[in-house]
């Protein structure tokens, strides 16, 4: 990600607009230029990388552009480390207690390197230079690094990641991020489920299927007052969304000092799953478990009306959300949500039905496995407020079938 | 049967529920829809309790975390003034803040608080090496108890921990019900967005405040009085000079640029004031600045002018005459402990690497400045060079000469690293040396540090820093900065 100092974005009707770089001719060359700079100071220090990337900057006004491709560069693609014979923090200790006795005067410099070259030069068996001393003394400071490997992109790849990145960037100051999500498939929205757990965000979730689900987002505090807390984990939330099919958000953003001279007091940040942008983190699985798969195999092949679709229904419960794993609709424009559960433990179902007396869904059927025994695991199935079948082995289309009603 | 109303932490705030009876808990909470339960904030713990204590209401404590201690008495006899705060804390509830110069004892405050309150206790300071001499100074005093470092590579557990105010904020969600006292060291760094939060998400019900300086120039130390609570005891250093701190004197010199550098500055400030004047910003103002800043990044001219600036600001800070100045002082002062103090770290390894003096940025590793510190303490090296980060409190004992190279307009700054050197000692004479050099943007630098108004003549006599009753002068007067060659 980049450093807020980075970041380049317009203002335009409170809204910000993040600077993204066209897969142009022209700025594939310039990552590629960027990227063989650090090719070539592979086995040199961060200084003199810093030197050879300050010059391709020159006076030039992009040069937020180049020191944003150079920091995903050198953040995400490389590795630094202090190369000396002298171990540093030592080194320093034996030259500067030398030092004070001689008088820590700088007249008095040359010849303390001088005798101190002599003497760790004897120690060490090595023939050593005040220079070298010199050099050595602050070895261990990162700008005095080396790079010593750099797994280089593909410049449009690092396009694609400047832009991501500059996206996120935006979010760092957001205190309220509102997502809109029209029919997604249930893995899609598991995953982002997963991240905003991960991530330690709060949700908030109203609508329904058909004019989409309203998702706020926000953390624990918010509630008493707008926090940029949050912002970093709804920037590292976004590579995630951006996994997501259909979706719609709008982030309410702080201004910083600089945006308040454009004349407005609030700033917004609108995205859409059409951006174009592209995530870098991994793409979750699109079936749960073997065992829904082989249902919806079988459901293809079953002679029915009933639709079975992955694009889901989500079940908002206090202070989190159900996913359902199908949902089934008919062409009459009836429809059922699906929860099958294959393998659990005992605290699982206690807790899966614990939630699911609290949904307010009465059209949602539970297929569980007949190996469960629900007694033991201390569930009441009384009022149980929802179809329930159970199945042997794998769950059968037809078991499904004789509960739906037309 | 109805359960207990129950109070739980949750991330920088508490959950109530399930609701009690009764009607004055309503005022405290808010009703969250994502968990369909009542929440407050954090830092609403002590006033709710207190209320529902009141009110007679029941309410099941599951919030917080932290624990009983037995803290035996420190082995310190404290100066009356160490006393009558603690008093004047205790009086108010144990919540407040506490005003006392550098060097007057604020930790055997802190410790004196800390065993009137035996409960797990969170210190807060704003550097790694105030850190590690609060670390040490505990292990000192409560050899019992179990003492942790949270920030500078350590995450410890323990009911006495010191954190920086980075890592505090950091791990606030996860701190909060730990700990029942906060103790803020250089306290007015708290009032800030980032690192309010170690005070609003927690449940702490006593707060201790500890700076010499509260004012901040955004004026946010207002904010104190909510979050910690009102300033309950205040000395000044006129009021404490003689019998606490040490006496020292002011020198002021004067550097005049070389042939050569006063040619590249004067063509680097033309060069920046020709693309001001064609823009019509003005540098007088911080909307100015932003104009500037922001024209920087927008055409070829702006950027140019940018990097004019700071190529002047660099020759007026590192001017070779400083380093110069620096070679005789320290000549004339060899074998005195003394601390060189400059703005950039470029500038401190510039002079260790030239003079061969350690230093200590907040780049040195943190066992390395510990010993450093221990080495300058014992006498084994005579002189250290730091950047900003000895400017707060830090102990350097003993320490008789400072010399400031280069500094940043607050004035709270500057009289905290006046502090650095007003060490009580027999018969100590404290100097302070400042270098400037003369005819660039400095002077008025120096001036706003100072405490001088920007807009007086500069020919009008200077008042000397806060200090300044019981204080002795030096030899030099005060008012007239002397140039190099006089010295």
């Amino acid at each position: 990600m980049l450093t807020s100092d980075l970041l380049q974005y317009s203002l335009k009707d409170g809204q910000v607009r993040p600077k993204l770089l066209k897969i142009t001719l022209k700025n594939i060359e310039l990552a590629r230029e960027i990227i063989e700079i650090f090719e070539q100071h592979v086995g040199l220090t961060r200084r003199d990388l810093s030197e050879a990337l300050q010059t391709l900057e020159g006076e030039s006004t992009d040069y937020r552009t180049k020191r944003g491709l150079a920091h995903l560069l050198s953040t995400e693609h490389s590795t630094f480390d202090p190369i000396t014979p002298l171990e540093p923090i030592q080194l320093r200790e034996r030259v500067f207690l030398h030092a004070a006795k001689m008088g820590p005067i700088d007249t008095h410099s040359q010849q303390t390197l001088t005798d101190l070259a002599m003497l760790l030069g004897q120690e060490l068996g090595l023939v050593l230079t005040p220079e070298q001393i010199r050099e050595g003394l602050y070895a261990d400071l990162p700008e005095r690094h080396y790079l010593t490997s750099f797994e280089a992109p593909v410049p449009e790849d690092l396009l694609d990641r400047f832009n991501t990145a500059q996206a996120q960037g935006i979010f760092y100051r957001a205190y309220d991020l509102k997502l809109t999500a029209f029919r997604n498939s249930q893995a899609e929205y598991k995953y982002l489920f997963k991240f905003l757990k991960l991530f330690g965000l709060m949700t908030y979730i109203e609508g329904d299927q058909d004019t989409g689900f309203t998702i706020t987002v926000d953390g624990p505090t918010s509630l008493f007052s707008a926090s940029t807390r949050y912002g970093l984990s709804m920037a590292k939330l976004l590579p995630a969304l951006l996994h997501v099919s259909k979706w719609n958000l709008t982030a309410s953003l702080k201004p910083r000092s600089l945006d308040l001279m454009s004349g407005d007091e609030t700033l917004s940040y609108t995205l859409d799953s059409q951006c174009g942008l592209r995530s870098h983190y991994k793409k979750g699985q699109i079936f749960d478990s073997a065992l829904e798969e082989s249902f919806a195999g079988k459901w293809a092949k079953a002679k029915t009306e009933w639709v079975l679709e992955k694009e889901v229904d989500l079940l908002p419960i206090p202070g989190s959300v159900m996913i359902p794993d199908f949902r089934i609709t008919h062409p009459n424009g009836k429809s059922y949500v699906l929860e099958v559960i294959g393998y659990w433990r005992p605290e699982y179902l206690r807790r899966k039905f614990q939630q699911l007396r609290k949904v307010d869904c009465d059209n949602m059927i539970i297929a569980v496995s007949d190996r469960l025994n629900l007694g033991d695991a201390g569930v009441d199935m009384k009022d149980l407020p929802v179809k329930v079948v159970f199945f042997k082995g794998s769950l059968q289309p037809k078991a499904v079938l004789e509960l739906l009603e037309v | 049967m109805a359960r207990v109303p129950t109070l739980t932490f949750d991330r920088g705030t508490l959950i109530l529920h399930p609701p009690p009876k009764g009607k004055d808990w309503v005022q405290f909470v808010q009703w969250d829809e994502r968990i369909e339960k009542f929440r407050l904030p954090a830092h609403q713990y002590r006033a709710f309790l207190e209320a529902m204590r009141q009110e007679g209401t029941e309410i099941r404590d599951d919030a917080r975390k932290f624990q009983d201690l037995s803290l035996n008495l420190p082995e310190i006899q404290p100066f009356s003034h160490q006393q009558d705060a603690l008093n004047a804390w205790k009086q108010a509830g144990r919540r407040g803040v506490v005003i006392l110069p550098t060097g007057s004892g604020k930790t055997i405050l802190a410790y004196l608080a800390m065993h009137i309150t035996p409960r797990s206790t969170l210190i807060c300071v704003p550097t790694l090496d105030l850190m590690h001499q609060w670390y040490a100074g505990l292990l000192r005093t409560f050899p019992e108890t179990q003492v942790g470092l949270l920030g500078g590579g350590s995450k410890d557990e323990a009911p006495i921990l010191v954190s920086t105010y980075d890592s505090a904020a950091i791990n606030a969600e996860r701190l909060g019900s730990q700990f029942a006292l906060h103790i803020y060291d250089e306290c007015h760094h708290l009032p800030t967005d980032f690192y309010q939060v170690i005070a609003d998400y927690s449940i702490a019900p006593y707060r201790l405040g500890l700076t010499a300086t509260l004012e901040r120039s955004d004026g946010r130390h207002e904010l104190l009085q909510n979050i910690i609570g009102p300033t309950v005891f205040k000395r000044t250093p006129e009021q404490l000079s003689g019998g606490v701190l040490a006496p020292f004197k002011e020198v002021q010199i004067k550097v005049t640029l070389s042939p050569d550098e006063r040619q590249e500055y004067d063509r680097l400030i033309e060069e920046r004031n020709g693309f001001l004047r064609d823009q019509g910003i003005g540098l007088g103002s911080l909307e100015g600045w932003q104009r500037f800043v922001k024209q920087s990044a927008r055409s070829k001219a702006g950027r140019a002018a940018m990097l004019a600036h700071r190529s002047a600001r660099e020759i007026a800070f590192g001017t070779s005459g400083k380093l110069r100045v620096l070679s005789d002082l320290l000549t004339r002062h060899l074998g005195e402990r003394t601390v060189i103090f400059t703005d950039d770290n470029a500038t401190v390894y510039k002079i260790s690497e030239q003079f061969l003096i350690p230093a200590i940025t907040h780049q040195t590793p943190v066992k390395e400045r510990h010993a450093t510190l221990e080495r300058f303490r014992t006498g084994d090296y005579p002189v250290i060079v730091t950047s900003r980060v000895l400017n707060e409190g830090v102990d350097v004992p003993e320490a008789s000469i400072g010399v400031v190279l280069s500094g940043t307009s607050t004035q709270r700054e500057y009289i905290q690293r006046l502090g650095r050197i007003l060490r009580r000692k027999e018969g100590k004479e404290a100097i302070l040396y400042e270098v400037i050099s003369e005819g660039t943007s400095e002077e008025r630098v120096s001036d706003r540090r100072r405490g001088v108004e920007p807009n007086k003549p500069p020919e009008e006599p200077r008042k000397p820093p806060t200090p300044v009753k019981g204080l002795e002068q030096g030899t030099l007067d005060l008012n007239t900065p002397i140039s190099w060659e006089d010295l």
